[in-house]
């Protein structure tokens, strides 16, 4: 199916923008995080430019702080990041196979991003274009948030407190569109009983070990399913 | 300020998150059709969004009971209204506005 390009943008435009109210917050919180080391403010909308991940973002203020060695920042944002692992097994059909687009698409997998190019059940495939569209659209938000945050640290006066729930909605509202074309709804207890233990047990690495718990459990479930049929 | 040492951080992390989020694609390009990526690619999102609800959850702060109540009041308001309108900008705005109403307005 190929959609005219400006309708392509208009409904990535649209599908993107409660990620806007996530990014804008979080993306300048990190931007006044970033100006207490006292660098130049164009430093933290690079980083949203070429590493563009929350989480090793605001780590990155944590390890140059601590002047950390390259090794060490290598292999601590591996750890942070290996959740990412798992996210392309569901998006390799529907990314396109080569090219340039199919490379920044991957580079710009990010939780959020994530969620909305799944939320798109397989049947209503949209064209790379459109994947383009959302994936630039959401680092857009990104790099605006971080490069207002550094470069007004002074002057804002917004109070950011409480958006952050943003970000739980924008998954639940997703979850819920996804449980609505599932069976076996029982791999959601899987998923919950997952993060209940990992926060219990890790609650560094979260969301590492909880994904490990349901792939396990998914292999499991696949292996005995395939072999009966 | 040692500028280079910041852009050689920059570097290596951008590395590193780009590998772990090409490593899927690249190891199982040949076999993109394999049935048990199928299977994984349908059930493997909802789960990982259960997770990622949950993680969500766990940065709230949720220290005090009046947190705990504005937080189940925003979630619940977030689920009837995309049970009902299934307008997701409309949800979240709804939820967010009642959270963030709860944090500053209410001072909990």
């Amino acid at each position: 199916m190929s959609h005219p390009e400006s309708s392509d943008f208009a409904v990535a435009l649209r599908d993107s923008s409660p990620v806007l109210f996530g990014y804008l917050p979080l993306g300048m919180a990190f931007g006044v995080l970033f100006q207490s080391l006292g660098y130049h403010w164009l430093f933290a909308p690079l980083a949203g430019i070429v590493i563009y991940a929350g989480s090793a973002q605001f780590m990155a203020v944590g390890l140059l702080a601590a002047g950390v060695s390259y090794a060490e920042a290598l292999i601590a944002t591996l750890l942070l990041n290996s959740r990412h692992i798992f996210y392309g097994l569901s998006v390799l059909d529907r990314y396109p196979k080569r090219g340039v687009l199919r490379w920044y698409l991957i580079f710009g997998l990010t939780d959020e991003t994530y969620s909305l190019v799944t939320a798109k059940t397989p049947e209503r495939q949209d064209s790379g274009r459109y994947y383009f569209y959302l994936t630039a659209l959401n680092q857009c938000y990104w790099v605006a948030g971080c490069a207002l945050g550094s470069s007004l640290q002074s002057m804002v006066e917004f109070d950011s407190r409480g958006f952050e729930f943003a970000l739980v909605a924008l998954f639940l509202v997703l979850l819920i569109e996804q449980i609505r074309a599932m069976n076996e709804r029982w791999l959601l207890m899987i998923a919950v009983m997952s993060s209940v233990i990992a926060y219990g047990l890790v609650p560094n690495q979260f969301l590492l070990v909880a994904i490990g718990m349901c792939l396990l459990v998914l292999f499991w479930r696949w292996s005995r399913v395939s072999s009966h049929g | 300020m040692d500028n280079q040492y910041v852009l050689m951080i920059f570097g290596v992390m951008a590395f590193a998150t780009f590998v772990t989020r090409a490593f899927p694609f690249i190891a199982f390009s040949r076999s993109h059709d394999h049935p048990m990526l199928g299977y994984f690619g349908r059930y493997l999102p909802p789960m990982i969004m259960v997770v990622l609800v949950c993680f969500g959850l766990t940065g709230l702060q949720i220290e005090t009971g009046g947190r705990l109540a504005n937080a189940t009041l925003a979630f619940a308001a977030v689920t009837i209204v995309q049970l009902v309108g299934r307008n997701t900008l409309v949800s979240i705005l709804v939820g967010t506005g009642l959270y963030v109403f709860g944090i500053q307005g209410l001072d909990l």
